[in-house]
């Protein structure tokens, strides 16, 4: 079971994917290294899923190429493919016992019967599954059923273990515990990963590098932590996370300072982003994170602070989320610790908001 | 792929069996000799003429057509507020009567025709239009309760409760709730059973007579005295019309819905 | 105000039905006790004759001729629909889905007698089917089809084939896509994939096609009558042949009731078969 020394890489080299008349998926180009756990991210329809089916063989890309360490699969038809799928149904046999379910795969390669039991017997073990064996897969619980499909999936050690969206059937606790099974899972077996989701929880937390798509093209590929922080897009930006976008600013450049006047009222200041080249003059996009804002008091100078009124208080527990309406900003959201927020500025009141730029993103408009 | 092509190879000669009588038919009916040839060594109208003029087959149309329409919009009132009664209420016997409608879908026609002939002579409506009514009711009515109760099955019941929570009536809420909703599947069990009907021949054989017999019986009785191509003409005719009425059902109500034929 | 303000009016159509067509077969039973006196319409005392009639070889073999003919009928449809319906349901072509409807639904519509007058042209001596055979030399003298029990099975088989067709494209419909697309991921040949995993997970739908393609088999008339022609004997002839040649109703009725029992019976044992098999398949 352990492929740690043979993993495979996968490249998607300008794939398009066209159905009728509608692009599916727009000229696709992904280099996944071996043993990389990579995740396809995006909103339903972005074309995710026609990417791994593609990969899977089940659908043919109009054009580009699909190639496993190096070596074009265009042509091979999905039963010959060797790559391992976990489907979002399971798709687990319903005639067949479990055992039968994960020998599947071994008995179409034709193993002997004492091996393929072997094989079954370890892949069970595995996945904490021992005994199982004789069950009737509708018998079995969601997360039972979970792990027989992956069981089934690695038991034949496929060179690209694809999972499409395997976590939405369960409920939440049951979906963090698989979580960190899956993870685990990873490192044991080495597999080169594609794992297809919409949750940005599931592909922050399991994934080496996130590929956030939208309408079919790729918008960025990034380690989870470098898209939280430095989003390539207005698209990642408020697709990751939650993220107030304020109205487009000009830049205002004088030396080392930068002003960023966001209506004729209210001027920021900030520094030079990371990745951005700023001229004076120059329009932009800013986003600011809830957590990011806070509501302004004695330590705070007088530098970036707005005042507006408290629209509504939504609690969470863990914190509370208060949308405060700011003239010439608009809404504005921000987050606090606890319930404190909702004393401290009643509805309707007025209240002053620290908003600095240190974190912001800031994107040529 | 070559597996790929065996496989459309296989449907298409399977097709192709499905269909050989009918193309058949439809080119004997335009041959212009009495024996039967192929290939046909002419084109030729003359059976056409023959069908549409003879009086057996004008008459037994005729009564073939005022048979179906009656049965078969009496088979959508009965089926129609049966398949109600089967989905919305609870009642004792309701196991008992369903299976007793139902079953004329496994008891062979001509026993239920042979039924009814008895029957007629005991009541002294021996071969008229009433027991034929009766007859073709009892044999499409299961037709017309399944394509309503499978209608009815896919409505949610809140929309009729929803109706009755903003205060309307249970007379209001069936009229301009339910039976709006079920439209489509009274439609398609009517236009089923009216082709059930008109076309039905073992139970029709025991219940009519000559004077109340209807096309198929017609064209039964002709083929076991003639063997000219007549009946082929009315074949084609009757094949080409129900084709008609099938594409104008598929484009209308999809046949796949009313089949309940559709990939996941 | 009634829970069920509709019960009383829509119930008593439906039982005024049920009522009716029961008389209809009390009449049958009725009949089928009743002395046959020849030469007239009008029946005797009861008597429990005509049932001792029935074993008789000619009628005894009508019951079993109906039995075979049946199950034959109901095995070739079941092998030659399959791929029909699986082709309706999987392709992705929208015109071969709507031409394939059409084609394979519209003999349902055409009625017993338009079908069996059809088949008679294309079976008999100097019919199509001779005629293309001589021609393209395969044969050198015509072939009988007519008054065979061959030529029945292929005429009841495309009769039986769009009922079945509709069971069968149900029940191929009602499997997720899901399980081929494992099968095939795991390495599963197309072939593999149509045995190992769409044939048992369509087992229910085969089961109840195969049994109601035998019933109604069971009580096919026009076909054996025509193309069978005297030659072909099943129960529907039989009864066809009292009632109204020999006009011995009483008797025909017995056949009737003969023919409904067996019916009954046979539909049963399937049932118990196909439980069976079921079971069996399940445990798998």
């Amino acid at each position: 079971m352990n492929t740690n020394n043979s993993g495979h890489s996968v490249d998607i080299v300008e794939v398009t994917k066209t159905f009728a008349n509608v692009t599916a998926v727009h000229k696709v180009s992904l280099n996944i290294r071996k043993g990389e756990f990579m995740t396809l991210l995006g909103p339903s329809g972005c074309g995710k899923t026609t990417l791994l089916n593609m990969v899977a063989g089940f659908e043919t890309q109009t054009s580009g190429a699909i190639r496993i360490d190096g070596k074009d699969i265009s042509d091979v038809p999905p039963f010959m493919r060797e790559t391992g799928m976990v489907f979002q149904s399971y798709a687990l046999f319903p005639h067949m016992n479990v055992f039968d379910n994960i020998a599947f795969g071994l008995r179409m390669r034709k193993l002997p019967a004492k091996e393929i039991k072997a094989e079954v017997e370890r892949a069970l073990d595995m996945m904490k599954l021992s005994g199982m064996e004789g069950r009737r897969v509708r018998q079995l619980s969601g997360g039972q059923q979970q792990r027989i499909a992956l069981a089934r999936a690695i038991v034949i050690r496929p060179k690209v273990l694809l999972l499409d969206e395997p976590l939405s059937a369960l409920d939440k606790n049951l979906r963090l515990q698989m979580q960190v099974e899956l993870k685990e899972l990873h490192q044991k077996t080495g597999l080169t990963t594609i794992f297809v989701t919409h949750d940005q929880g599931e592909a922050l937390s399991l994934s080496d590098r996130v590929v956030v798509m939208s309408r079919g093209e790729v918008q960025q590929v990034s380690a989870p932590i470098e898209l939280y922080t430095q989003p390539a897009n207005g698209f990642v930006a408020s697709f990751i996370g939650e993220i107030n976008a304020l109205p487009k600013a000009r830049c205002q450049k004088s030396g080392q300072d930068f002003r960023f006047e966001v209506c004729p009222e209210i001027s920021l200041n900030g520094r030079q982003p990371a990745r951005l080249e700023l001229k004076d003059g120059q329009m932009v996009h800013i986003f600011i994170r809830p957590e990011h804002i806070e509501i302004a008091g004695p330590r705070h100078n007088g530098a970036n602070i707005v005042k507006g009124n408290v629209a509504a208080h939504i609690y969470q527990g863990t914190h509370t989320q208060t949308r405060v309406n700011v003239p010439g900003i608009g809404l504005v959201e921000l987050r606090t610790k606890g319930a404190a927020a909702i004393d401290q500025a009643p509805l309707g009141s007025e209240i002053a908001l620290s908003v600095p730029l240190d974190e912001a993103v800031i994107l040529p408009a | 792929m070559w597996r790929q092509t065996l496989f459309w190879v296989i449907v298409s000669c399977i097709l192709f069996y499905m269909t050989i009588p009918a193309i058949v038919v439809v080119m004997t009916s335009f041959n212009p000799g009495e024996i039967l040839s192929f290939p046909p060594n002419g084109f030729s109208l003359r059976w056409y003429e023959k069908a549409l003029t003879y009086p057996d087959f004008r008459g037994a149309f005729r009564t073939g057509l005022i048979v179906a329409l009656i049965s078969s919009t009496l088979a959508l009132v009965i089926g129609t507020s049966f398949a109600f009664l089967v989905v919305r209420y609870v009642f004792p016997g309701k196991n008992l009567l369903e299976g007793i409608l139902s079953s004329p879908l496994i008891i062979p026609h001509f026993t239920t025709g042979f039924g009814f002939l008895l029957l007629g002579a005991h009541l002294n409506l021996n071969q008229t239009l009433t027991i034929i009514i009766m007859t073709h009711v009892v044999l499409v009515l299961p037709f017309v309760a399944r394509a309503v109760y499978v209608s009815l099955l896919n409505i949610d019941p809140n929309f009729e409760r929803s109706a009755a929570n903003l205060g309307a009536s249970p007379f209001m809420v069936l009229s301009r709730i339910t039976v709006p909703l079920i439209i489509p599947g009274m439609a398609g069990g009517w236009l089923v059973a009216s082709i059930l009907s008109l076309t039905e021949f073992s139970a029709s054989l025991y219940v009519t007579a000559s004077r109340t017999q209807t096309l198929p019986v017609a064209m039964y009785n002709y083929i076991r005295e003639y063997t000219d191509p007549t009946v082929a003409a009315v074949s084609a005719l009757l094949i080409i019309a129900t084709m008609l009425i099938l594409m104008a059902a598929n484009h209308f109500l999809g046949l796949r819905k009313i089949l309940a034929i559709d990939s996941h | 105000m009634s829970k069920r303000p509709f019960l009383i009016p829509f119930l008593v159509p439906a039982i005024l039905v049920a009522v009716i067509f029961l008389a209809a077969l009390a009449e049958i039973l009725q009949y089928s006790l009743r002395e046959f006196i020849p030469g007239s319409l009008d029946v005797g005392g009861f008597t429990l004759d005509n049932f001792a009639r029935i074993y008789r070889p000619v009628y005894f073999k009508a019951v079993i001729n109906t039995f075979v003919l049946s199950l034959a009928t109901a095995f070739f449809t079941l092998i030659l629909s399959y791929p029909i319906a699986f082709a309706l349901v999987r392709t992705k072509v929208e015109w071969v889905r709507t031409l394939l409807i059409l084609l394979s639904i519209t003999p349902l519509f055409t009625g017993e007698i338009v079908r069996t007058y059809a088949w008679m042209l294309v079976l008999g001596t100097n019919g199509f089917l001779n005629t293309m055979l001589l021609d393209i030399g395969v044969i050198s003298e015509p072939v009988t089809f007519m008054y065979t029990r061959a030529g029945v099975v292929i005429a009841l088989v495309q009769f039986a084939m769009p009922v079945m067709i509709i069971i069968l494209a149900t029940a191929i419909s009602h499997i997720n896509t899901d399980y081929e697309k494992a099968a095939a991921n795991l390495g599963a040949r197309p072939w593999t994939v149509i045995t190992r995993v769409v044939i048992p997970l369509t087992m229910p739908g085969i089961i109840s096609g195969f049994i109601v393609i035998f019933a109604w088999t069971m009580s096919a008339f026009a076909t054996p009558q025509l193309i069978g022609g005297g030659k072909v004997l099943m129960i529907s002839n039989a009864i066809y042949l009292q009632g109204f040649s020999a006009l011995n109703f009483p008797f025909a009725a017995t056949l009737s009731v003969i023919a409904l029992i067996s019916a009954f019976a046979s539909l049963a044992l399937m049932k118990l078969i196909a439980n069976r098999l079921e079971r069996q398949t399940a445990i798998h």
